[in-house]
């Protein structure tokens, strides 16, 4: 485990990304209140407590989606990943965060360990997901029954794993950007932000 | 006292003492005396003694009363004393009471005149009240005049809010108008340059194409030549060819001339050598026929590409035709916002007269300058583009030329090769080969790199104009910000300030952008592509990247779930339609339809079967109540035919008929009929007694007579 030693590998760098988005997007699921909050439960994590589902479905498509997401990343073969949040009556999307994925190639050749200190990588992390907590202050309220998807935006020549399928990139048509905090590994870095539907309101 | 009785007890002891000694010294003295007398002395003594006694005890009988009267008066005295007491207790008593009686009095009278006083004051506090009931009747009034007045100002401040509401609204619109205008002129300035831009794109492709023209003209030109001179080879391969058979004459002649005279080693020899320049002309000939062949579809060919070639030309006069229509239009445009511009730089200047010269106006003054000498290059730079343009054009009529001189030659061309039909050889035709690979690999490189210029451009415009909001909103805060500032005095026409303002760093960003933009269109190689990672929302390049998602991702699921909802629902309504239709047909069919009913699964309440039930068990009573009155009346008709002799049967409506048990005949019956309702039935009844009667009558008188008879 990365934890033991300071150095990252490449390994190492997808195993924290992975967990990063899966905390991530739970919280984000948590505080946009697509699930209700009695299906989350409290853990703690990168020394704060965050909302995990409960709820087995959606674990167990989080689960496929951030385990194939970690291959990928240790492949260094992903560009972006993105969650959309739609609603459900007139099929818009009302919110977009996108997350890009800048990586490293040479750490896939050389196998030696990168120096950085994951003390401080996980403090990184853990002022982005206090951003992303902090975001529900401006975002707008969500008041229709929404659902969610998760896109990953990849190199064309990779092969279509057997559960996954090509979509359109499902942007939003006029809307309000704000760009937060990045944290790096050293060998994959990670740019967060969030798009929202621009509420015309007088 | 007591020592007086003390003193009586003692004298009366001593006395009955003395007494005693005394009688028994006289006893002793009378015994010495003579008996005889002892009997008198004795009865003496005893009559002494008995007197003694008596008075001894009427002594003490004295004593005791005197006792019992000094006891007396002593419980008198003590009475008297108790009473004296008592007396004066109760003198006291009744002093204190007396005493208390005039307090009380004193009192009384202190709280009557209280009760006076008390009256008086009430009777003023009533009278104050009134006073001041009045007053607070008055203040009432006084205050509903006051509530009127706010409800009437209240009115005029709530419609003076929806006056002011309408005009913020107005202003909002006219805000929105403006700011549409400005975009709408943004608008048409990109569209504008994009146009320009496309131009010098579409210049630049036909000189590309021109080029390439020309590039294909020259290797023409070269194939026609090589096709010269496979034409002159061919004519003297067909000549030599011509020659084949008188050779092979020759041959035979020279065969029989030589079979008398040669050995046939040298003949042979001979033979082989023919047979051997046979085979050489032949395969000239094989050769030479597939030449021919090939250079036939060659021909063919050329006069495909020439034709394309001429077509392609044509729609490029055509393209060049439409834009010189648009440079025109984009000219005027460029005209009318140039004066739109000057117009709203005079509002600015007569704003900057009216007020006062503030923090900002030198900023403004500056900003003002640079817009101005931003617009000054777009519009240099525009010039430019347009004699660009006009040049290209030039060139393009001159490139023109050139094709219709080189259209004329191909065609002459034609004209030869049709004539020498196997003149070419298989190396033009590999050329020709390669050379139409090549093009169609440029042309599809071309297309492709067209596309990617375009997806660039698209993301290189989206990047410019993020740069350019964010400039706008850093360009706005010292203007926008600090309201307070600007709220002093002239709250409109400084709002009208900024709004000018707003448009010329727009129009200057416009112009930054375009210039921008037809920067990158003029230096983007397109051969060099790189994935640029701009950062903009969702962008992405689609040759080299692909978006994925999972199948069974929860949108689709959601969705899924959403429909089946809504198709649940639908046949659930349309059941429920179909159930309230059946419901108030088959409220008249209740008993028949019971499966129907039982069909539609509809849980018959409470109070239906109730009700069902109750009106069953009437439906019920009311039928043995008809066959009950069924019988009775049949009963009570026959009894009474039977006693009375008359029968009553309703015929119709209103109409009795009357019939005896004497009538002659069956038929016989007297009609009656019911034509109102009281009055005349009491004559009908009258009249039909009376008739009965006349009727028993006749009868009894006709029974008497027979009676009489028999």
């Amino acid at each position: 485990m990365t934890s033991t030693l300071n150095g990252i590998t490449l390994k190492g760098s997808a195993e924290l990304v992975a967990d990063f988005f899966s905390f991530g997007i739970n919280s984000i699921l948590y505080q946009r209140g697509i699930y209700p909050p009695e299906t989350f439960s409290r853990v703690t994590h990168y020394d704060m407590s965050l909302q995990l589902t409960t709820d087995p479905k959606l674990k167990n498509y989080l689960t496929n989606v951030v385990s194939q997401l970690k291959e990928w990343l240790f492949e260094c073969t992903v560009q972006k990943f993105v969650l959309v949040i739609t609603c459900l009556e007139t099929n818009e999307v009302l919110e977009r965060w996108q997350f890009d994925i800048d990586c490293d190639k040479s750490a896939k050749e050389s196998s030696a360990p990168r120096e950085k200190s994951i003390k401080i990588i996980q403090d990184e992390i853990r002022s982005v997901i206090r951003q992303i907590t902090a975001t529900v202050t401006f975002l707008p309220l969500l008041e229709t029954p929404c659902a969610f998807d998760l896109l990953v935006y990849t190199d064309k020549d990779l092969m279509v794993p057997d559960k996954w399928e090509a979509s359109g990139p499902q942007i939003i048509d006029q809307s309000e950007e704000v760009r937060l905090r990045s944290f790096t590994t050293s060998i994959h870095k990670v740019n967060s932000m969030v798009a929202y539907k621009r509420t015309d309101s007088v | 006292m007591d020592l007086e009785d003390d003193t009586s007890v003692l004298t009366t002891l001593k006395s009955f003492n003395s007494f005693i000694s005394h009688t028994e010294a006289p006893q002793r003295l009378s015994e010495g005396s003579a008996g005889s007398g002892n009997l008198q002395s004795q009865y003496k003594r005893s009559m002494e003694l008995l007197e003694a006694g008596e008075r001894v005890h009427s002594n003490n009988r004295y004593l005791q009363l005197d006792e019992e009267k000094k006891q007396m008066e002593l419980s008198h005295k003590r009475a008297r004393y108790e009473l004296e007491k008592v007396a004066s207790d109760s003198a006291r008593d009744l002093e204190h009471e007396v005493d208390r009686n005039q307090d009380l009095l004193g009192r009384l009278k202190k709280f009557q005149e209280r009760e006076t006083e008390a009256a008086k004051n009430l009777s003023e506090q009533v009278e104050a009240n009134r006073a001041l009931r009045k007053n607070m009747e008055g203040l009432n009034r006084k205050l509903e005049e006051r509530d009127t007045r706010l409800n009437t100002a209240n009115q005029t401040i709530s419609s003076l809010k929806d006056d002011i509401r309408e005009l913020t609204q107005r202003i909002q619109n006219q805000d929105s108008t403006t700011s549409s205008q400005t975009l709408e002129n943004q608008e048409l300035q990109e569209q504008k340059h994009q146009e320009v831009s496309q131009l010098c794109q579409s210049l630049q492709a036909a000189q590309s194409s021109c080029s390439e023209h020309i590039v294909k003209i020259k290797e023409l030109e070269r194939r026609l030549a090589l096709q010269e001179q496979d034409i002159a080879i061919v004519k003297t391969v067909k000549s030599e060819v011509a020659k084949v058979p008188n050779l092979e004459k020759d041959l035979k002649r020279l065969r029989e001339d030589n079979a008398f005279l040669r050995k046939p080693e040298d003949l042979s020899r001979e033979v082989i050598h023919i047979q051997q320049r046979e085979i050489a002309l032949k395969e000239q000939n094989y050769t030479l026929s597939s030449r021919v062949r090939s250079a036939e579809r060659s021909q063919n060919e050329h006069r495909a590409e020439l034709c394309q070639q001429r077509s392609k030309t044509l729609e490029e006069q055509k393209k060049r035709e439409t834009q010189d229509s648009l440079v025109r239009r984009l000219q005027k445009r460029v005209l009318l916002l140039t004066k739109e511009r000057d117009g709203m730089r005079a509002i600015l200047e007569s704003y900057d007269s009216e007020l006062a010269p503030t923090e900002y106006s030198p900023q403004l003054n500056k900003r003002l300058r640079e817009a101005e000498d931003i617009l000054q290059k777009t519009q240099s730079h525009n010039v430019e583009m347009e004699a660009q343009l006009t040049k290209s054009q030039e060139e393009t009529g001159t490139l023109k030329l050139q094709l219709q001189t080189v259209e004329l030659e191909l065609e002459s061309l034609k004209k030869h090769q049709a004539s020498a039909a196997d003149s070419n050889t298989s190396g033009t035709k590999e050329e020709l080969n390669i050379l139409r690979q090549k093009i169609e690999d440029l042309e599809s490189e071309r297309q492709r790199l067209e596309e990617q210029n375009n997806i660039l451009e698209m993301r290189l415009e989206r990047h410019i104009l993020q740069e350019d909001q964010l400039l706008l909103t850093r360009g706005l805060e010292p203007l926008g910000c600090t309201p307070t500032a600007l709220q002093n005095n002239m709250f409109s026409s400084q709002d009208l300030r900024k709004r000018l303002f707003i448009k010329i760093s727009v129009l200057q960003i416009a112009g930054h952008q375009k210039e921008k933009s037809l920067r990158y269109n003029l230096h983007l190689d397109s051969s060099m592509v790189p994935f640029i990672a701009l950062g903009t929302e969702g962008d992405y390049d689609p040759i080299k990247t692909r978006v994925l998602h999972f199948k069974m991702n929860p949108t689709t699921v959601a969705k899924q779930q959403r429909q089946q909802d809504i198709d649940a629902l639908r046949e659930e309504v349309t059941r429920l339609s179909e159930l309230v239709r059946s419901l108030q047909e088959g409220g008249a069919m209740v008993q028949g339809d019971s499966s129907i009913n039982a069909s539609l699964s509809l849980p018959p309440s409470k109070e239906v079967v109730d009700l069902r039930k109750q009106m069953e068990s009437l439906e019920l009573r009311n039928q043995r109540l008809k066959e009950v009155f069924q019988r009775k009346i049949q009963e009570f008709r026959t009894v009474c035919y039977v006693l009375t002799g008359y029968q009553i049967d309703i015929t119709t409506e209103n109409q009795y008929r009357l019939t005896s048990v004497y009538a002659e005949q069956m038929d016989d019956s007297l009609l009656f009929k019911k034509e109102e309702i009281e009055s005349q039935g009491q004559l009908i009844k009258t009249y039909s007694q009376l008739t009965v009667n006349l009727l028993t009558t006749e009868r009894w008188r006709e029974r008497k007579e027979c009676m009489e008879e028999g």
